[in-house]
């Protein structure tokens, strides 16, 4: 290893950043509607497209970093390693990641029913 | 000397070391409180392992540029590959530290083998037995697991994750694994097509277009994602599934495989080894080849740890093989 990042990896060197780091601002939880926009350049022309997207399960709201991409498919960050074709799969799916945040209905069902493929 | 990285199935020592040293910095606390980096919650004194957890996260939450909500500072984008490499670089740091061996490598899976398997043995893999990682989550209990170095039974617990709102929280409770048996792990095939395509990434640098990184992150083709990185993190699930994926140890082996991927990538790689170069627009900060990547550990005006900086690490780690076959 050379010298530079023996010195950087060091606990007495990275603990005080660590302690003097500010959470980014996305890290911080977002109410309301999600809002997200696409843009793109076609013949010269500025094409901008707004989306909005008030999700609710149960009643309540699903409210964290959405994205959807010129594709037109779905890109939500809590589940960072997929996409979806639709809102509605990607709620089925975080409905299947978050055991602790969807629990069961009263009948025994969803919480940790079913794949999301 | 440079740590050598071995394939964890092949190298008992390495499988051994790992895991000890994994445990090691789990059980190490830093006197990093969760509050005082707004994390809400009980307080907990964070571990170093945990720190790591906060990191990824942290770099999903910083858009680039904050204009848009699609690529972040260490996914979705160019940076993906030396970003993540620079993670694993502290990571091994930190264990050779706590295992008193500086020459301690990594070890990687080499997931490909596995997914040549039919999808119903997959998870018969050495990977997922006691002596290593354990094996799957109990669908009657939450799905954590119950065998293995890191079963709910031992001292590993997830100090810190990410809620369905994206949210990072302190828990305590066990780790989750709900393997995808009906998805499968991504075949050599996929890696084959990876490797034959010679553009490192191409405008507009998201998650679409198709080149060698994106093929590699696992994006496209878009119908039939997830590929490659991204497939192996929805087909162990549980906790690799959020943004606080580090928390399960797994996280490593797979992305040591990809980091090995890149490198033999880079080996045969005949044109630019990395893009966008520096005269890319401003929107592309934090991605472009001399710009400072996003870290907890570094003070924020130290530009020395860019992606041009990651595409030689031949003094810092080397790989037992890079044949992928």
């Amino acid at each position: 290893m050379d010298d530079e990042l023996r010195e950087i990896t060091e606990p007495s060197a990275y603990l005080p950043r660590v302690q003097a780091g500010e959470p980014p601002a996305g890290t911080h939880p977002h109410h309301g509607p999600i809002e997200t926009v696409r843009e793109a350049v076609y013949e010269g022309h500025r094409i901008r497209v707004r989306t909005v997207y008030a999700i609710e399960v149960d009643g309540r709201p699903v409210s964290g970093h959405l994205a959807a991409a010129n594709d037109g498919r779905v890109h939500y960050h809590p589940v960072p390693n997929l996409s979806f074709a639709s809102a509605v799969d990607l709620v089925k799916a975080l409905i299947d990641a978050f055991p602790d945040d969807f629990e069961p209905d009263v009948d025994g069902h969803g919480g940790h029913g079913g794949s999301h493929h | 000397m440079a740590a050598v990285r071995a394939n964890i199935l092949a190298d008992a020592a390495a499988r051994q070391g790992y895991i000890d040293g994994v445990l090691a910095l789990k059980a190490e606390a830093t006197g990093v409180m969760s509050n005082s980096l707004g994390i809400p919650g009980p307080p907990r004194d964070l571990a170093t392992y945990d720190l790591f957890v906060v990191w990824h996260h942290w770099a999903m939450s910083v858009m680039t540029p904050p204009s848009q909500g699609d690529r972040n500072a260490a996914h979705r984008g160019p940076v993906f590959l030396p970003w993540h490499r620079f993670m694993l670089i502290f990571l091994e740091a930190q264990l050779q530290r706590v295992l008193g061996n500086p020459d301690f490598g990594l070890p990687y899976w080499s997931w490909s083998d596995d997914g040549e398997l039919p999808l119903p043995e997959q998870p018969e893999s050495p990977l997922w037995t006691e002596d290593c990682m354990g094996g799957d989550g109990d669908p009657a209990r939450g799905f954590f697991v119950t065998d293995g170095p890191f079963a709910d039974s031992s001292a590993f617990q997830v100090n810190v994750t990410a809620d369905s709102n994206g949210v990072l929280r302190t828990v305590s409770r066990p780790l989750r694994r709900r393997f995808d048996l009906l998805l499968g792990l991504p075949p050599k095939t996929e890696l084959q097509v990876a490797l034959a395509d010679g553009e490192y990434d191409e405008d507009p640098w998201t998650a679409e277009p198709v080149s060698f990184r994106n093929l590699l992150e696992g994006w496209v083709p878009a119908e039939t994602q997830p590929h490659l990185h991204n497939r192996v993190h929805v087909w162990v699930g549980g906790d690799m599934l959020p943004a606080s994926s580090p928390n399960d140890p797994v996280f490593y082996l797979n992305h040591c495989n990809v980091d090995r991927v890149w490198s033999a990538w880079l080996e045969d790689a005949t044109g630019p080894r990395y893009l966008p170069d520096q005269s890319a627009s401003d929107d592309l900060f934090r991605h472009r080849i001399d710009d400072p990547m996003f870290s907890i550990f570094t003070s924020a005006d130290d530009d020395r740890w860019t992606p041009r900086r990651m595409l030689d690490v031949s003094a810092t780690y080397g790989y037992d093989s890079l044949a992928i076959t």
